[in-house]
């Protein structure tokens, strides 16, 4: 790997020289990584530490931070609402899990076709993506709206009136009702993905099935499931630390509630540290979340790659 | 897009017929909302009050203007624009210098360094927030556009880095190593032979950053109070907040701020998808 430095197999006079030059050399490579790492150093290392710091203290953000041990950790623990925003957050990756990923491979099965029209429905379906996930929660937080709304006046019409619900403000719903909102938002990102998948499949296998007489049904089971796999791996990895990571969308649809229905670990900082100045607290809170993505991204990676990928 | 290979449902008109009806459902049903969004903005709060579904009986196009002006939605674009175009032009540049060392020049503790930045693959933006805040506030940029550039160029270098540097992995030797014997130093050979080579993911990862860029809200809301200084999403949430119960202006906003978008994703579609997925697909 790297350049063969020619100065170094210079002899004679010229070694002087030439050893100058390659000391030159070698700073130089050092400055093409030096911008990078210096804005990485500087605005996500030194902030991780801190935050590591900060969570071993009580601080409300003035002054000097009081160093308190473990007990915001103890405290964490114990904090009832944080406990179940992990169980919220939980419900709320399940969820993903159907209305992203399954869904998303569900679309990509159905839109798999040269068919006319079929690759603008494809660019429609993926439309969402490039949206804000403010518009998404604003729009549909009108959707949901209990007068106003798109679902219940659509069901009014239908004649399920009595269907019509507060979806939002109902804690019975709420985290329903996001979850339904993300599978809209990226449902299509897994559609791309799948269909990306299925394209790598080669025809030969399908040929080979229908000359055994395999139905189309036993084709998608035996066939294109089993290849899919491995991109399946990835996806509900993505999709399981985007989880953990979500915060826009019920900041922007419901901000934790009714009651805490729908708090989930970033909201629950976000308001321990900016509504409330328990700085100390809210680091901890960050740091018992890197850790939880951690060790389920580690676990999970582990038992995923014990059993081998079909090869083809 | 290529030929599928998927099975095709054999001359069966019905199939075709059934395909193209649960096809075409799926997507009308998913693509509504943001039709009605666009029609909605131009009903009277009445109308919307009375009649949620139907089609404006007035295509009141002033609606639009008032959100505009109230809004200051020319304000939040400005905003967006610069915060976003200088975000991801210094992260592109900062991120293909090194991500071309960490592929092809060879240096003391060149993979202790990039395993480091691989740290920044795992880290959800929302772990660091307490601190940054308050570095930002001890640098004295909070409200400022710094603010945002700053973490924005920052934080999306791990992944640009690690994309770039699959890309120059794949490039050939010969024209470095031509360069090289031609006397070209390490950064005119980056330069003038690397870098053009490496513009087709080179237009991957400004798209991918761009997108997320754009849309961020969390590093947006938290680090710029001042109005005047908010990008798009911080903005339009602000707007909702003040306007909740008007609806006709909410619908106006969020359409003036999504079908820009919407259309540059139509008209790049190609591009767009292929950015976004980027990562994910290899």
């Amino acid at each position: 790997m790297g350049l063969p430095s020619r100065t170094e197999r210079t002899t004679g006079g010229r070694a002087v020289r030439a050893s100058r030059a390659a000391r030159l050399e070698t700073f130089q490579k050092y400055l093409f990584v030096v911008p990078a790492l210096a804005l990485f150093a500087t605005f996500v290392l030194l902030p991780l530490a801190s935050a590591l710091y900060y969570s071993f203290t009580v601080w409300e953000g003035l002054g000097t931070p009081a160093w308190v041990g473990l007990r915001n950790y103890v405290r964490a623990w114990n904090d009832s609402i944080h406990v179940r925003s992990y169980l919220n957050v939980a419900v709320y990756i399940a969820g993903t899990l159907v209305v992203e990923v399954a869904f998303g491979l569900l679309v990509a099965v159905l839109l798999a076709s040269d068919r006319r029209g079929f690759g603008f429905m494809r660019g429609l379906f993926f439309s969402p993506m490039v949206l804000s996930m403010v518009a998404a929660g604003l729009l549909w937080t009108y959707v949901y709206d209990y007068r106003r709304g798109l679902l219940n006046e659509g069901l009014r019409a239908a004649g399920l009136g009595e269907w019509a619900h507060p979806w939002l403000s109902d804690g019975g719903t709420a985290m329903l009702a996001v979850i339904i909102v993300s599978g809209w938002k990226y449902a299509g990102f897994y559609m791309i993905i799948f269909l990306a998948a299925l394209r790598r499949i080669p025809v030969s296998l399908y040929e080979a099935a229908m000359l055994d007489g395999a139905s189309p049904l036993q084709r998608l089971w035996h066939v294109t499931l089993p290849l899919l796999r491995e991109t399946g791996v990835v996806a509900v990895l993505l999709c399981v630390t985007g989880g953990f990571a979500a915060f826009d969308l019920f900041f922007t649809m419901t901000n934790g509630g009714p009651f805490n229905a729908t708090e989930i670990p970033t909201t629950w900082i976000v308001k321990q540290a900016f509504d409330r100045h328990n700085m100390g607290y809210g680091a901890a809170l960050t740091i018992v979340m890197t850790a939880v993505v951690g060790v389920v991204s580690l676990v999970y990676l582990l038992a995923t790659r014990r059993r081998h990928a079909v090869e083809y | 897009m290529s030929t599928s290979a998927l099975p095709r449902a054999r001359g069966f008109p019905l199939g075709t017929v059934l395909h193209y009806w649960v096809g075409v459902t799926v997507v009308v049903g998913m693509a509504f909302p943001l039709v009605w969004m666009l029609y909605s903005g131009f009903k009277t709060n009445q109308e919307i009050a009375n009649t949620p579904i139907a089609l404006p009986s007035v295509w009141n196009w002033h609606h639009f203007v008032e959100a505009w002006q109230l809004g200051n939605l020319g304000r939040l674009y400005l905003n967006s624009l610069l915060v976003t175009g200088v975000s991801v032009t210094a992260l592109v540049m900062i991120a293909s210098l090194a991500a071309y060392a960490f592929a092809r020049l060879r240096f003391r503790g060149r993979d202790e360094l990039f395993y480091l930045l691989l740290i920044g693959l795992l880290l959800p933006a929302q772990v660091v927030i307490i601190p940054l805040f308050f570095l930002l506030r001890d640098l004295q940029l909070l409200n400022t556009y710094w603010a945002l550039i700053l973490p924005y160029t920052s934080w999306p270098l791990a992944l640009t880095i690690y994309l770039l540097r699959s890309y120059y992995l794949t490039l050939e030797r010969e024209l470095e190593d031509a360069a090289r014997i031609d006397g070209a130093s390490l950064f005119q050979t980056y330069a003038f032979v690397m870098f053009p080579l490496v513009r087709p993911a080179l237009a991957t990862v400004v798209i991918l950053n761009l997108v997320n860029l754009w849309n961020e809200l969390l590093f947006a809301m938290l680090f710029i109070q001042d109005e005047r200084l908010r990008t798009l999403p911080a903005g339009l949430l602000a707007f909702s907040g003040y306007y909740l119960v008007d609806y006709r202006l909410v619908f106006a906003a969020l359409s003036i701020t999504t079908v820009p978008i919407l259309v540059l994703y139509f008209v790049f579609q190609r591009h767009v998808i292929a950015g976004l997925t980027t990562g994910a697909l290899d």
